[in-house]
């Protein structure tokens, strides 16, 4: 793997805010001048991507916030493995600062500096467990006495966690989310629907603990006999965080690992087939004349009864140059926000079965503007379904031993969110 | 410690805003410095602060050197931290200052706590001042041996930056087998890794000069070496995970037997969460299973699952860099992905970037099957979203026509789009119908029935304003307007700023004249007197080419502007296979992204470990100058018009195939002067066929267009020095100084393409025949030779370039001589040789 040249925390503008230089053969002033450049050419980084090349050098970067993360090299580097260990390099920072942000960075230089150097040392990455490296680069080491531990963890067995961590209680919380993306084209047909799935693990246990997760994976299932009160589902491609034991999940689909301490993605998968759309949004739209329009919409839920979908929030576009709406609804509230050139319709409590109705009408300017571009943005809609998964997703047990041998508190709770969730309008 | 001379020196003029609080941190640092009052850490640490941020926001705090080292003798990790930071920023700009911290550096090394130590040995290496690299020598070798894991993994990076700072005293020191032993041996993972990175860094950069290194660079990719990290790489973290992984992606395992073992062992590796992991696997599957197609198969069939969730899970960015990848995997296997097509529909928000790639992978997988559905969904692209995405689209739809056989519905829609009146989705479109026309003229009546209707005065943007032209000119007479539409367009020539458009437009007029002559002969005077009074070089040219051929003889002219053209078949292809594969050797890094070759976008000195192919690349580039060059510029591929690259080759097409029309009868002018009109069109109707056949034979070779099949019974006359030799450096200056002299395509026998199972085989059959191989390199079913041969009496040397492809048997030469003249016998000598391959 190629290394890289040095790392660069830049404000919005290009202006570099922080940054470490691992091999002497990228500037600062060189970085600065491919931004303003770019920015200038371009407006803004996003419509180039996220890796550029200018004179030599290969720019690979992320936003976040009000900054750019980005790394500079000028050999072939890894692409791919580049842009996950910035996320990363992100990650670290928010776990520090919480929010990672310019203001948040020039309050704390010295830190920055000690995680670069830290994360990645003449170009190679290194270390990039927050938890890890937040044992020997603290924080608010400037207040505290006692000198600083030796990084022993580092270079552990087990490199995601410490030894010696101790809880007066020991939990365990595990969210099983499951985000929905669905595309429905102007025709009303479903044309891509997927289930992103996510074990998100939250631990607060002592010692050195074994976990061992069971689910209710088909082919599991299936290699122990198991006679199926609970329904057994496929889970497409499934990818676990490094504690894992992967070949031991290869030979027998058992989930066994010893998890770093706390918050982390235990596990994520995928399924692609095809689900009935959990809330289905049409739109009819009148225009009575040039100038007055109504929209007429029907949101139906398409889930049992038991469930409930909280927080719905459904983006009506409109156009650009509409004015005056007035809403009425039979559920909730709905409010325009012209700088969407949307209408937003709000659903605290959407129970399952149900069907509501929206009528809005608007005004549109008598005289057709000549520039106005037809751009016509999707219906999108946000919602959580609480103690509910569409794959049909269970825990059936997480055990966790420890030589202590002490009792944990395992909480578990199901959702399912709607990820990108469009549908055209007609 | 006496202050130096350097703390007069004033901070740096762009920051007098600095100057005053840089010398209050001076007085109170110097105040701090011998008191051991309770407290004064705090008070230090504030202040150390205060430096580094200023340093960080850019103030020159250079002058506070002296203060900052008196100040660091501490036990305060949190101060020295900051010291060493300090240190690590000034101490590259003033050596002199830099001398001051050694001492307490190297004192710092020998601390009780660890992490003391590691910090002070890692900016010891950082303070990247040559002429102290002695002092590194001592700590260094101690930091190897030392007891904590963090000490050894900081000094086995330090042993690769004191090797950036002093070759020599890096080998000297001999940490190169140090730093082997260490990474047999170590048992903590981050240390093998570190040191693993060091010495291919170190040991491929040797390799040129050092027999030795190379051998161990060689060693890297032992079977021992390469098991020994595979067997313990669950305990490497995600990073070195991908290190390694590349690592075994360059082992060449002895039989497949191996490769199954290796595969299995790493399958589990796909479940990472991790994509950089992910994708290192992949990269390890698909090399090594390149020579057995069937399991090639079926690593494309395993890696689908987790790619697709690499794209559709992750940050956008991630995506975008998968889907580079499935992009150069789906030009390889195009079915792989065909019926997961759904999987690259655009999602309203996600960035532009990502929309792009993912048209590209729709292009690319549409087939018979879900061309239906792909085009459905591209419409709605063009009809809902913004322009630019609106017209990637349309482009999108267009090359998926032009690659399918079956356009019927393609064409309705493109040509529904001409009807949507928008100026963008007008000029895109129309530069596709040309496009289309080209390749499949038998539409021609549907597509001219929408385009006569559009206004030309719609019509802006230049290419596609050159489209429009261009079928005005072509179906002038299917199009009533034609010639008045042109006239118009001629009378606004002064306003036109494109060149392409009025080279263009005087094209379009001459067509349109050569049919419908008595409408367009105003036009086409105002168009030629325009143009031959234009400023541009070209268009000037073009108009008195036209100009001159007319006044010669109007058939002629008919003949060279308005030949009959035969339907396009295949669109000259942007990248050439070679180039293709070299990318794909590549996989998993910017190259991908790029879509060129890493030699086209490093500097030789920041090309990583173990580039093998590097002396065939640095060949090959003299072959292709031009087009690596060019390609440099292009980042956006999808830019490249066609029509520009295809009018001209359209032009160039009416030169040659009547080259010798249009040459021959002006000769013979110049000696019958006055001669009448019909004399001259006897002359240049029969003049090709009879006098000039051994002129056009000779075009033909000199484009290898099919060998004019070679007598192999003729003896080849030329012989060749059996002892001749030439070094690779020798023969690659060679290769780049001379010009190709003889470049064709031809096939080898079956049975030879058996024996390339060995691939030595084939340099020492050719050795037999006085042909000496001086490179080879490739993979089934691709393999590249290099041969050096020369006369007999030494006078010319023969340089040939020689890629076999054994599914297909067929082979492509590229010969350089000295003495071109006998290039034609030494080809046909190499291929007689080359023939018996494998039949004796």
């Amino acid at each position: 793997m190629a290394a890289t040249s040095a790392l660069f925390v830049l404000d919005i503008k290009g202006r570099c805010l922080i940054s470490r230089d691992y091999r002497g053969n990228v500037s600062t002033a060189e970085v600065e001048r491919f931004f303003s450049k770019h920015l200038e050419k371009e407006g803004d980084m996003e419509s180039h991507g996220p890796i550029c090349y200018d004179n030599g050098v290969s720019y690979v970067f992320i936003q976040h916030s009000n900054v750019y993360i980005l790394a500079a090299s000028r050999q072939n580097s890894n692409a791919a493995t580049l842009l996950v260990f910035l996320h990363r390099v992100v990650h670290v920072l928010k776990h520090y600062f919480e929010k990672l942000e310019e203001e948040s960075l020039k309050d704390n230089f010295v830190v920055v500096y000690e995680l670069l150097d830290e994360i990645m040392d003449f170009g190679y990455p290194q270390y990039t467990e927050a938890k890890i490296l937040s044992e020997f680069i603290k924080t608010d080491a400037y207040r505290m006495e006692a000198s600083q531990k030796p990084p022993m963890a580092v270079t552990n067995a087990v490199s995601w966690r410490s030894e010696g961590i101790l809880y007066r209680t020991n939990e365990v919380f595990l969210d099983v989310v499951e985000k929905v993306n669905l595309l429905v084209n102007s025709n009303g047909q479903i044309i891509r629907s997927e289930v992103n799935g996510a074990l998100k693990m939250q631990t607060r246990l002592s010692g050195m603990p074994e976990c061992k997760l069971g689910l209710n994976d088909r082919v599991l299932m299936e290699s122990q006999n198991q006679s199926s009160r609970v329904k057994a589902i496929d889970l497409e491609d499934i990818k676990f965080h490094q504690c894992v034991r992967l070949a031991r999940f290869e030979n027998d689909r058992t989930i066994s690992f010893i998890p770093p301490d706390g918050t982390f993605d235990l596990m994520t998968y995928r399924l692609s087939t095809q689900v009935k759309p959990l809330v289905w949004v049409e739109a009819r739209i009148e225009r009575h004349s040039r100038s007055r329009v109504e929209m007429l919409v029907k949101a139906r839920s398409q889930f049992k009864e038991r469930s409930t979908a909280t927080s719905v929030m459904i983006e009506l576009p409109l156009p650009p140059d509409a004015t005056s709406p007035t809403v009425k609804t039979s559920i909730g509230y709905a409010k325009y926000a012209p700088e969407k050139d949307a209408l937003l319709w709000t659903i605290k409590s959407f129970p399952g079965n149900k069907e509501f109705l929206l009528k809005a009408e608007f005004k549109l300017p008598s005289v057709l503007s000549e520039d106005a571009v037809d751009r016509k943005a999707p219906i999108c809609v946000k919602f959580e379904i609480p103690y509910f998964t569409v794959s049909g997703m269970q825990i059936r047990y997480l055990k966790i031993i420890e030589k202590s041998g002490y009792q944990a508190l395992p909480w578990v709770r199901y959702i399912t969110i709607a990820g990108d969730y469009e549908l055209r309008l007609s | 410690m006496a202050p130096p001379a350097q703390s007069h020196r004033s901070p740096s003029p762009s920051q007098p805003s600095g100057k005053g609080e840089v010398s209050d941190l001076k007085t109170q640092l110097r105040l701090l410095a011998g008191s051991r009052a309770p407290g004064t850490d705090d008070t230090k640490r504030e202040l150390f602060k205060k430096v580094i941020s200023y340093m960080t926001i850019g103030i020159d705090v250079s002058s506070v050197f002296s203060e900052m080292v008196m100040c660091s003798a501490t036990s305060d990790i949190v101060l020295k931290k900051m010291c060493y930071l300090y240190v690590g920023n000034y101490a590259k700009h003033n050596p002199d200052l830099a001398l001051l911290t050694i001492n307490f550096l190297q004192r710092d090394c020998k601390d009780e706590d660890p992490m003391i130590r590691g910090l002070a040995l890692r900016s010891l290496c950082l303070l990247g001042v040559a002429n102290l690299v002695e002092y590194l020598v001592g700590p260094l070798g101690n930091g190897l041996k030392d007891g904590n894991s963090y000490v050894r993994m900081v000094a086995a990076v330090g042993v690769l930056k004191l090797y950036h700072l002093s070759a020599s005293t890096c080998l000297d020191a001999d940490f190169p087998p140090l730093l082997k032993q260490l990474m047999l041996k170590d048992k903590d993972s981050q240390v093998v890794a570190n040191c693993l990175t060091s010495l291919q860094e170190i040991w491929s950069l040797e390799a040129s000069t050092s027999e030795e290194a190379a051998r161990e660079r060689e060693t890297l990719l032992s079977k021992p070496i390469v098991y020994y990290f595979l067997n313990r790489m669950k305990e490497f973290s995600e990073w070195a995970q991908c290190i390694i992984l590349e690592l075994v992606s360059k082992y060449a395992p002895m039989d497949t037997e191996e490769i199954f073992d290796i595969m299995n062992l790493l399958e589990d590796r796909l479940h990472h969460a991790n994509g950089a992991v992910v994708l290192a696997i992949i990269k390890v599957f698909l090399h090594m299973t390149l020579s057995m197609t069937d399991v090639h198969q079926q690593v494309y069939e395993r890696i689908k699952a987790p790619l697709l969730t690499l794209v559709s899970s992750g940050s956008p960015e991630q995506s975008y860099a998968v889907l580079s990848h499935l992009h150069l995997l789906v030009m390889r296997a195009p079915y792989i992905f065909s019926s997961d097509y759904k999987h690259f529909y655009c999602q309203y928000n996600e960035p532009f970037y990502v929309k792009k790639l993912k048209l590209e992978m729709l292009t690319a997988v549409a087939n018979e099957s879900n061309t239906y559905e792909i085009v459905t969904e591209l419409c709605e692209y063009v009809a809902n979203v913004d322009i630019s995405m609106a017209r990637e689209s349309i482009r999108a739809v267009g090359k998926i026509a032009l690659q399918q056989y079956d356009v019927n519905a393609i064409v309705d829609r493109l040509l529904q789009f001409l009807e949507m009146e928008k100026e963008h989705v007008t000029a895109e479109t129309l530069v596709l119908v040309k496009d289309l026309l080209r390749k499949y003229p038998q539409w021609s009546h549907d597509c001219i029935a929408v385009v006569g209707n559009i206004s030309s005065k719609n019509v802006q943007e230049p290419k596609a304003k050159a489209a429009l032209i261009w079928m005005l000119g072509e179906y002038a007479q299917d199009m009533q307007d034609s010639p008045y539409i042109l006239e118009g367009l001629v009378e606004n020539w002064d306003e036109e700023d494109s060149t392409e458009v009025r080279l263009h437009l005087l094209t379009a007029v001459m067509k349109c004249f050569l049919r419908r002559a008595p409408e367009t002969q105003k036009a086409l005077g105002d168009a030629l007197a325009a143009g031959v009074a234009d400023f541009h070089q070209d268009v000037r040219d073009r108009a008195l080419l036209y100009y001159r051929l007319l006044k010669y003889d109007v058939s002629v002219a008919k003949r060279i502007v308005n030949p009959p053209k035969q339907a396009v078949s295949v669109f000259a292809d942007t990248q050439s296979s070679e180039m293709k594969d070299r990318i794909f050797d590549e996989f998993n890094s910017l190259s991908v992204v790029y879509q060129k070759p890493s030699y086209m976008f490093t500097d030789k000195e920041h090309r990583g470990p173990f580039a093998f192919s590097e002396e065939l690349g640095n060949l090959s580039i003299g072959t292709e100058p031009s087009d690596a060059a060019v390609a440099a510029q292009r980042v956006e591929a999808n830019d490249n018009d066609l029509l520009l690259g295809t009018s001209e080759k359209e032009e160039g097409h009416g030169y040659r195939s009547n080259g010798s029309a249009y040459s021959a009868p002006s000769y013979n002018a110049s000696t019958t002067a006055g001669a009448s009109q019909g004399h001259f069109d006897l002359v240049s109707i029969d003049q090709p066929s009879t006098v000039h056949p051994p002129a056009s034979f000779a075009i033909d070779d000199l484009l290898g267009l099919g060998m004019p099949a070679a007598p192999s019974s003729a003896p080849p006359t030329l012989l060749l020095n059996a002892k001749a030799s030439i070094d690779a450096n020798a023969f690659q200056q060679k290769w780049r100084q001379q010009s190709i002299s003889l470049s064709q395509e031809t096939s080898i026998d079956p049975r030879g393409v058996a024996g390339m199972m060995n691939p030595q085989a084939l340099p020492q059959h050719m050795q037999g025949h006085s042909i000496n191989c001086i490179a080879s390199g490739g993979q089934a079913p691709k393999f590249k030779f290099f041969f050096f041969a020369q006369k007999e009496d030494g006078s010319s040397a023969y340089l040939v370039e020689c890629i076999i492809n054994s599914s297909s048997c067929r082979v492509q030469l590229k010969i350089k001589a000295d003495d071109q003249a006998t290039s034609q016998a030494f080809s046909e000598l190499f291929q007689s040789a080359l023939a018996k391959f494998g039949s004796a």
